[in-house]
């Protein structure tokens, strides 16, 4: 729902409580005015009686002045005290042929030492009548009032709200790897430029805050791999000392190890700096070409351990992603599919213009598929892997919006990727 | 062969001047950006390795100006960072190779050595290990005139181990040099044996002594003074 609609739906259900009261109110204020006026002027009307009575005219009993006027002058024979009565009386009414509520007013009199009875009733206008006007006369204003807002409306949402609107805009297009903040635009909305300057800040607060984290990313890596250059290094020339075969062995042991601490190292730096997304180009890249030459350097590995491969692959697909994550996407999907097989295993590989798709046989899962893509999650907590191939491949497919599955089926692992949000054509 | 090795960690640099040294290399050493700027304008070296991060200045700078003033001489770039732009930067800024660290030293020389065949011999050089001559150029293998048929796997092992005479090389440091980062984050090297078996039947069949000695079935050392039993 818009703002405008919003704004324009509350202002209309205010308004129709407010006229709603703003009605009853308004009719009991003109219905007590109209009846205080009839009062005062029955009162009046009983004055002039008593005056004419004292002047010694001679009224008939019940007279009418006119079809609306009734009075009653009766001369009592019983004494009674000057009293004036208000009351309120239903009266029938011939026209409506139903009872009206009617003013009454009743007094007596002593004139000459004669009690007179003088009484008068009528109302001037119809409960009806009032309550009629009442409401055409708020029916009017809640029209006014639609067509005003409908009007505010029209501006707010135009030229009042541009600056905002423009502000929203920036917001929605702002890439933070293109390290540009959102400078403020100058308004004069005291709040637009609350708002602008708010952005700016906060923008150039997100820039900074993700460019020292890559270089952090950036820095650990580096002061990382520099020790463990290092300690290679000095492997290697223990190597040439003279060693029996067990100090040969550790050695060895230390050499594999330190290759699979700046593996991890490596790795982690990767994930970070996709997650920073540095890699997001509009480059386009040959994935046919990618898998098929990734399928060639791993040749060696697959004659080694006997593995079937069959392949159904199309001809240069062409695919809207990073090279460089295209090719470590396939390299550890088809390393992983290497590695966690079974001696004269198989390998299918197909490749369309929709999906990617390596199934491989291997080991039954003990765990849920989805769940090798967290990262240090392992099929089997003590192989030597590092345990962060899947979760790669995982940010990567995210990060290019695509679509991944595994699924695992006795001794049979498939992994499909869609490339429809990929796809070029 | 002159070396200049431009670096500011001395742990590495041991490392690297005792591997280097010990095959007869003559190895200078600058640990920051204007002793390496004033070594390069004095002095002619063969080649320079150059880590890309030193104190007082960037080793991509130091690039330039060799570039500038010598372009003739062989230049390798040893980073820690695996930033594709550097890569991209240094090659293009004219270095002939890039190294990342963690590096085997046996990895480094190797690299070293075809930066010089390729800068000072036109590329046109016979490696000659006794009676194994390799020529660099048309990529052929004889032994005492005898063409050997290897795969260029092979071809690129027989090379390396002639780079690292006499020196243990572990299968892992073999593999990575064969294969690249590809093989990092495999545990079976077995693919190794069959490589290095394969070559040493080609050279035994060809007439050349058994130089590739296995070291506890661990690693190899082409051990030129070794003779056939």
């Amino acid at each position: 729902m818009k703002l405008f609609t919003k704004f324009l739906l509350i202002y209309l259900a205010v308004s129709v409580v407010v006229l709603g009261i703003g009605g009853i109110i308004s009719y009991h204020i003109i219905k007590d005015e109209i009846d205080k006026e009839l009062k005062f002027e029955f009162l009046d009307r009983i004055d002039r009686v008593t005056y004419l009575l004292e002047q010694g005219k001679t009224f008939a009993k019940f007279r009418e002045i006119d079809q609306d006027e009734n009075l009653v002058i009766v001369p009592l024979d019983t004494f009674k005290e000057n009293n004036t009565q208000v009351s309120d009386t239903l009266i029938w009414d011939d026209r409506f042929e139903r009872e009206e509520k009617n003013v009454k007013v009743s007094a007596f009199r002593n004139i000459n030492d004669t009690t007179y009875f003088i009484s008068t009733y009528g109302n001037m206008i119809e409960s009806d009548d009032v309550r009629e006007a009442v409401i055409s006369i708020l029916l009017w204003i809640l029209g006014l009032q639609v067509l005003g807002a409908a009007g505010i409306g029209f501006v707010v949402s135009g030229p009042l709200f541009k600056p905002f609107r423009k502000t929203l805009k920036r917001i929605q297009n702002f890439q933070i790897n293109e390290k540009q903040y959102l400078k403020a635009e100058p308004t004069n909305v005291k709040e637009f430029r609350d708002l602008n300057i708010f952005v700016e800040e906060m923008t150039k607060k997100a820039v900074s805050d993700f460019n020292n984290l890559k270089e952090f990313a950036e820095n650990a890596s580096h002061e990382l791999q520099t020790p463990v250059a290092i300690a290679k290094g000095k492997l290697e020339l223990l190597t040439e000392t003279n060693l029996n075969e067990q100090q040969y062995s550790y050695v060895e042991k230390l050499e594999t190890t330190l290759n699979k601490l700046s593996r991890l190292n490596d790795s982690l730096a990767l994930l970070t700096k996709i997650e920073n997304h540095e890699f997001s180009t509009n480059e386009t890249v040959n994935i046919s070409k990618i898998v098929k030459d990734g399928i060639d350097a791993f040749q060696e590995l697959l004659s080694l351990n006997n593995l079937q491969l069959v392949t159904d692959i199309s001809d240069s697909t062409i695919l809207k992603i990073h090279p460089s994550l295209a090719e470590i996407m396939w390299s550890n999907l088809f390393r992983n599919a290497i590695t966690h097989n079974i001696q004269n295993g198989e390998i299918n590989i197909s490749l369309n213009t929709d999906y990617l798709e390596i199934s491989n046989t291997g080991k039954e899962l003990k765990t849920e598929p989805f769940v090798l893509f967290e990262r240090f999650k392992k099929g089997e907590q003590n192989s030597e892997s590092i345990g962060l191939g899947l979760s790669i491949v995982k940010r990567i497919v995210d990060q290019n919006e695509m679509l991944i599955s595994y699924t695992s089926e006795k001794n049979r692992h498939t992994i499909r990727i869609s490339l429809k949000s990929v796809k070029t054509d | 062969m002159k070396i200049l090795v431009i670096e500011d960690n001395r742990d590495l640099l041991e490392n690297i001047l005792t591997y280097l040294k010990r095959e007869g290399y003559r190895c200078e050493t600058a640990p920051d950006y204007d002793i390496a700027f004033n070594k390069i304008m004095s002095f002619t070296y063969d080649v320079i390795l150059i880590d890309l991060m030193i104190p007082g200045g960037s080793g991509l700078q130091i690039l330039r100006e060799l570039k500038s003033a010598r372009p003739q001489t062989g230049t390798i770039i040893i980073s820690a960072k695996n930033s594709l732009d550097d890569k991209v930067t240094g090659l293009e800024l004219g270095a002939d190779d890039y190294l990342t660290k963690p590096f085997q030293l046996a990895e480094l020389h190797a690299r070293i050595k075809a930066v010089y065949r390729r800068n000072n011999l036109n590329g046109d050089a016979v490696v000659q290990v006794n009676e194994i001559a390799i020529h660099t150029k048309k990529m052929e293998t004889r032994v005492n005139e005898t063409l050997v048929d290897l795969t260029p796997k092979e071809y690129d092992l027989l090379l390396y181990f002639s780079s690292n005479k006499n020196h243990v090389l572990s299968k892992q440091t073999i593999a990575e040099h064969l294969w690249g980062d590809y093989v990092g984050h495999l545990d079976n090297l077995d693919f190794v044996y069959q490589h290095i078996k394969n070559l040493r039947k080609k050279l035994i069949q060809a007439g050349a002594n058994d130089y590739i000695e296995s070291i506890y079935s661990i690693g190899y050392k082409f051990n030129v003074n070794r003779r056939s039993p």
